[in-house]
């Protein structure tokens, strides 16, 4: 590499460099069951951001969990999370990540 | 930008700043106990009985954030999905689910967090760290390894979960006390592929959490009208209802070149009840079966696309 950025490990050997790729972590929440949460982050302006979401406690096998719905918006600064139409929605973590775009 | 730190990589692209946490490495998972069956239709030996089973293997991990987890399978061939995530103050613990019966390859959980959340020991003092403006909340910091990844999308799982399509209705007109299964309730065949050519089957590892479920029930009733003149109407009548039903949850699994987004079973039963018209000296009967109860009317739900981050394990061992 003849330019660039790169962090080594204890050992020596390379942990990261300007030849990587990522995905940074604008924030991570949990939303509660049936609620509706939005979130702005300025810092995520005109990124590409992805938010992936995870149920807390299911299953089980005795009911039906409905994941609540995300939609990024505001040139992705706001993350906005909510039931899906007509239905209740449970427990949820949200992980919202970004990548420069 | 007036102050603070910015790297972009080598297509200009931001991938350290002071403002947005990177995701660092915090260490695997311990692997806990496990559960597998699901290889048949519980209770049910007859046609189609077969499903693909599955193993439930629960992990830990101590964090003060919360982590992003990553699966690496050591048997590629097989589906994976987290399909529970909880806490306990800072004790996280998933749910790996992972077709097949066998309990052997387990797969490995990679977890990371942001990097304000990494604890590091305090003998490790060299490095590089940047701050957020505030001075005191971190972004990056070497003395953890910095996630990297190769690639990544949305990814779904087809509507219907089994091999044979559509949905496994409800019939009628059949003999009393039929029971034989004609729905192939097995997930093998059924799965979306996503191309992705730097997913290879050594060192790739995915997150992806499971979120789609699914419920589906095959039915049928039988009927017999005995004939006897005696009979107060000419006709008793011998009624018979055979259920089958399977519970999915959506899985993944990585082959050369590809994420395929699928299903697996989580659970299965089988409920058979038979009974005929009581006829004095000769008695009624019924006759009841089950070996579980549907978790809720078939149907699938959460069929929506989550986001799927692909890397490279082998950064991290």
């Amino acid at each position: 590499m003849s330019y660039g950025l790169s962090v080594f490990k204890a050992d020596g050997s390379l942990g990261f460099s300007t030849a990587d790729v990522t995905w940074q972590t604008v924030a991570q929440f949990t939303v509660a069951a049936n609620a509706t949460v939005a979130n702005t982050y300025s810092e995520a302006a005109g990124m590409t951001v992805i938010a992936q979401r995870q149920l807390v406690n299911v299953p089980p096998n005795s009911q039906e969990d409905y994941i609540p719905n995300v939609v990024v918006s505001n040139n992705s600064q706001t993350i906005t999370v909510s039931p899906q139409s007509g239905l209740s929605s449970s427990q949820c973590i949200i992980h919202v990540l970004a990548q420069d775009s | 930008m007036a102050y603070g730190f910015e790297a972009k990589n080598d297509s200009g692209k931001v991938i350290i700043n002071d403002t947005i946490e990177n995701l660092h490495f915090i260490g695997k998972a311990t692997r806990g106990s496990s559960d597998s069956g699901q290889s048949t239709i519980s209770g049910y030996s007859g046609s189609n009985s077969t499903l693909d089973g599955r193993c439930i293997w629960t992990y830990t991990i101590t964090s003060a954030g919360t982590p992003v987890a990553f699966i690496k399978p050591v048997d590629y061939a097989r589906w994976h999905g987290i399909i529970k995530q909880s806490v306990s103050s800072t004790t996280w613990t998933f749910q790996v689910m992972v077709s097949g019966t066998s309990t052997s390859n387990p797969p490995e959980i990679y977890c990371f967090v942001n990097a304000d959340s990494i604890a590091v020991p305090s003998g490790e003092t060299h490095g590089m760290l940047v701050f957020k403006s505030d001075g005191s909340s971190k972004t990056f910091d070497s003395r953890r390894q910095p996630l990297a990844i190769t690639g990544g999308a949305s990814a779904v799982p087809p509507t219907d979960p089994t091999n044979s399509s559509g949905l496994p209705g409800t019939t009628t007109g059949h003999a009393w006390n039929y029971a034989t299964n004609d729905h192939d309730f097995r997930s093998s065949n059924r799965y979306t592929a996503y191309s992705d050519s730097n997913i290879n089957t050594s060192n790739t590892m995915f997150s992806c959490p499971s979120i789609a479920q699914a419920v589906y029930k095959r039915q049928m009733h039988g009927y017999k009208c005995s004939d006897f003149t005696w009979w107060k109407s000419g006709c008793q009548a011998h009624n018979s209802t055979a259920a089958w039903w399977v519970m999915y949850r959506g899985a993944y699994r990585l082959r050369a070149g590809n994420f395929d987004a699928g299903w697996t079973n989580y659970a299965g039963g089988y409920q058979f009840s038979s009974s005929y018209e009581s006829a004095g000296w000769f008695g009624g009967s019924t006759n009841n079966y089950s070996t579980g109860s549907m978790p809720y009317t078939a149907k699938t739900i959460n069929l929506q696309s989550n986001a799927y981050i692909v890397a490279d394990s082998s950064r991290y061992n």
